[in-house]
Parts: C-alpha cells; sequence; structure tokens
C-alpha cells in the first residue's frame, strides 16, 4: 500500500527571470529591466555569494529551453515517476532576494514572484502548494507580504532564505512570526542567501572550494536554531512551527545536548523559557531529509535519528531538480518510518494540505 | 545470456554525446573517445540516476600541490544527478575507492557499433 507522498523541497525553476516583469510595475518594473544584475540577461537581482558550483546546480538529465519545460520535465521526471502526492514549492532564485541592501526593491520582487506563483505553477497542478517567499531584511514589509497572502488556502508557509542579517530568533524579527501566527502558517528557511548583506555564511570567514563550502553550510541554521529557542520565539507564539530546509539533520542532537546543558547552568539569562530547548525544538522546530547524511554504516545515522526523534521531526524532501536530489524511492530511513517522515509529518505541520489527500493515497 | 546487438552507425555517436540505447531491458550509454567506442550501464552506482545523461568531460589530474592539470579529456563521465565521476572505459569512480559502474563489451564491425549485453 502506498501512503501519501509529501515533497517538502520542490524548486519550481524558470528559464529567465523575464517571466516577472507581468508581475513588477512602476520604478521596480523600471530596475527590473534596466537595472544591473548578477550574471547575463535573464538573470534574478541578488548579490552572488562567494563560491560559484563548478558544475551547475541542475541535475544534467533536466535541461529545459522553453519556460514550458520547466514544468513538463518536473512532471515527466519527478511528480509522476516517484508518485508524489503533494509538492511544496520552494522557488529557487527568489529568496535570494534576501541579500540585497535595499530592503524596498527586494520586497517588491518577492511580491512579484509570490504573484508569478500563483498564476503560473499552482494553477498548473493540484499536488502543487505554494510557499510566500519574504525579504527577511524588512520584516515590516515582510510581514505585509504574509499579510497580503496569506489566505491564500495554497499557501502553505512562509520562506525565507538561511541566509540572514542575524540570527532569526532576534526581537527584530519577530513581526514575521506574529504575521505567521496571525495566518496560521509556519516559518522556514532554506538553505541560501549567501553573500550580500549576509555576509557571515560561514563563521570564522569564507571557505575557499564549493564542496568543502556546501559541506558545511548549514552553519547558520545552528545559530538560528539556538536563536529561536533562546528568545522565547516558541513561548510567544507557541503554535509556530519552524522548518528547517535542506539544512542537514545529524547535527541536530549534538547541538541540542549543548543547549540543554548549558540552558540549565545559565537559565537566568532567559528567564522567559519553561521548557529545555531540546523539549521546544521537539514540538516547534522541524527539519526536511534532504541532503540526509549517508554513512558507510547506516545504524550509525540512524542512532542520531532516533536522538532527535526523527520519526515525528523530519520531512521528506527531494531538492527536485538539484544536483544533490534524493529520491522518495530510495531514502534511508528506518523502515518503520516511513509513512511518517514521506507524508504524515508534513500534514501536522502544513495544516492547510486537504486531509483528504493522505486517505485518497493509502 | 549476452547476445551482441546492433546500436547503430559509427558516425551516429560524437564524442560528448553518448548514444543511449535500450538493449534488452536495459539502458546502455555508448561512448565515443577518439576512434574508440565504450558502453556503460545508464544507472549510477551511487543512488541509480541516469549516469550517462551526464556531462563526457575531463577532470584534473591528481597533483602533490596547487597545481591544475586538467587531463583525460572525454574519458569521464560525470553523473547527471550528484555529479560522481567515472573513468568510462573502466567504470571505476574516481573518488569511491571499489565503486564501479557496469561495462559492457563494444564491438565494430564496417562501421556499425555493436553492444554484447
Amino acid at each position: 500500500m502506498q501512503s501519501l507522498i509529501v515533497d517538502c523541497d520542490c524548486h519550481n525553476y524558470w528559464s529567465s527571470a523575464t517571466v516577472l516583469e507581468p508581475y513588477l510595475t512602476g520604478v521596480w518594473k523600471d530596475m527590473f529591466v534596466n537595472g544591473e544584475r548578477t550574471g547575463p540577461v535573464g538573470s534574478y537581482p541578488h548579490a552572488h555569494r562567494a563560491w560559484f558550483h563548478p558544475q551547475g546546480f541542475s541535475r544534467r538529465d533536466i535541461r529545459p529551453e522553453k519556460e514550458d519545460d520547466n514544468y513538463r520535465f518536473m512532471k515527466e521526471k519527478h511528480l509522476d515517476r516517484y508518485d508524489i502526492g503533494i509538492a511544496i514549492l520552494t522557488g529557487d532564485e527568489p529568496m535570494e532576494a534576501s541579500t540585497l541592501a535595499n530592503p524596498y526593491y527586494a520586497s517588491a520582487l518577492v511580491s512579484a514572484y509570490n504573484d508569478y506563483q500563483i498564476e503560473q505553477w499552482l494553477s498548473k497542478d493540484d499536488r502543487f502548494m505554494g510557499s510566500i517567499v519574504i525579504a527577511p531584511q524588512d520584516p515590516r514589509l515582510a510581514a505585509a507580504e504574509i499579510r497580503r497572502l496569506g489566505a491564500h488556502p495554497r499557501m502553505v508557509q512562509v520562506l525565507a532564505s538561511h541566509g540572514s542579517v542575524k540570527p532569526y530568533g532576534d526581537p527584530f524579527y519577530h513581526p514575521i512570526y506574529e504575521a505567521c501566527a496571525e495566518v496560521g502558517l509556519p516559518f522556514a528557511i532554506h538553505l541560501g542567501g549567501q553573500g550580500g548583506i549576509n555576509w557571515n555564511a560561514i563563521a570564522p570567514a569564507p571557505t575557499t572550494f564549493f564542496w568543502e563550502t556546501h559541506a558545511i553550510l548549514h552553519m547558520p541554521a545552528l545559530a538560528h536554531l539556538a536563536s529561536m529557542i533562546a528568545h522565547g520565539v516558541f513561548e510567544k507564539w507557541p503554535a509556530l512551527y519552524f522548518v528547517l530546509i535542506e539544512c542537514g539533520v545529524a547535527w541536530v542532537p549534538s547541538v541540542l545536548w549543548r543547549l540543554d546543558a548549558d540552558y540549565k547552568a545559565l537559565r537566568k539569562e532567559t528567564p522567559w523559557l519553561k521548557m529545555l530547548p531540546s523539549e521546544y525544538c521537539r514540538r516547534n522546530i522541524r527539519f526536511s531529509t534532504q541532503p540526509l547524511e549517508r554513512p558507510d554504516n547506516l545504524k550509525h545515522l540512524w542512532g542520531i535519528l532516533e536522538a532527535m526523534d526523527g520519526e515525528n521531526t523530519l520531512l521528506f524532501a527531494s531538492d527536485y531538480p538539484h544536483w544533490d536530489y534524493d529520491d522518495a524511492n530510495t531514502l534511508h530511513i528506518p523502515p518503520a518510518w516511513k509513512s511518517k517522515v514521506l507524508g504524515l509529518n508534513a500534514l501536522e505541520v502544513y495544516k492547510r494540505i486537504p486531509r483528504s489527500r493522505a486517505a485518497h493515497a493509502a | 545470456m549476452a547476445e551482441r546487438t546492433f546500436v547503430c552507425r559509427t558516425e551516429e555517436i560524437k564524442v560528448g554525446m553518448p548514444r543511449i540505447a535500450k538493449i534488452r531491458q536495459l539502458s546502455i550509454g555508448v561512448f565515443r573517445i577518439g576512434d574508440c567506442f565504450y558502453a556503460l550501464l545508464n544507472i549510477c552506482p551511487h543512488r541509480g540516476a541516469p549516469l550517462c545523461e551526464g556531462t563526457q568531460c575531463g577532470t584534473t589530474a591528481p597533483v602533490s600541490r596547487a597545481e591544475f592539470i586538467y587531463h583525460r579529456e572525454n574519458e569521464i563521465i560525470r553523473c547527471a544527478w550528484h555529479g560522481w565521476e567515472f573513468d568510462i572505459k573502466s567504470g571505476e569512480a574516481l573518488a569511491a575507492p571499489g565503486v564501479k559502474a557496469r561495462t559492457f563489451p563494444v564491438t565494430v564491425e564496417d562501421g556499425a557499433v555493436y553492444v554484447t549485453a
């Protein structure tokens, strides 16, 4: 019996960022059409990171030429092939607006993307759910965007890059969580947004090579997890889910052990907390699987996943169509966890996914 | 029981453009390196991706200092998904000792390419 598969990280690509032109107006359209870009015509305005992928981000068997190819290939090579019941669209370049110093332009770009996503993607396939992409560098504008689209029944989360100007628990960002709580959506961060104003992705200083960097690029996620818990975000908004997408998994228990130990000694710094850091994590934070670490001895991984209650805290993600894609059929988790990790856990977090889908898949 | 199957004419396989052929139930990539032909199963031993739909390329030679010698041009297939590099001639993975893509014998007769699979 096949249970529901929810892919929590499915990138809807464009062949050219010019698809956003109809969704921009006034000075933002002027700047988008006439302004400087990173890269050639058709690229999306963002500050580039310090590392270039040596062979490009996309799988080589997916080479869209026309805009329509982007959906056609996704349907054929991913959604239909792996029987994906729900795919949560995470865009790709749009969240890179978080790197721009000009928060007004950044906000206009993500708004244009969100409208494009609704009109050009959600309409194509009823398996698609959307993400409200925000430019978090101006939390008040981000909150306004969340409220603008928060009632849309197929928008299932608010999404920002994991690159940011501060750790996400900082009160600076709280208007974002207030808006999330108001519209009832989780706040998710996805690996990305390094460069520009988010200069410190790698704590000591930028590393040198792409693979070296990519393997440790989840570093800011450790800080976000600690910060969200320490600042009491989950005391202010107890029902808020915080989802870490593509930020790795195997580091989580060791960081929680350290947070619990230090909190027990120095609780007086954050008197607003009422539970251990690991208890907030278990209640409010979820982790997407891809790219799931793969030691030679899988029992080593599974022990770690048990330590973070992975059966209930992991959400399957493919990262289609990127070079480090995980496929749903060969996800290396304990077999007894599959129905939860591949789909049911996502239904707990993403409450707008119709429950009937799970029943239908079963 | 392995049998010899006609794939195509030699001129139909260009360097960098392997022919992906269905031979019985198998998807097999047939590559040209210079005037020689090689065949690999189109399934990557790493995670099952379409290996032969990646990039036929060269790679950097092992060195003992920061020196970048690009060599073995067109002798390497870089898997379409995760980018693992394989020696097209032997099927061996460059950075994972003991991992090997399945190879098949190729013969050329009168300008016709055959794979034994």
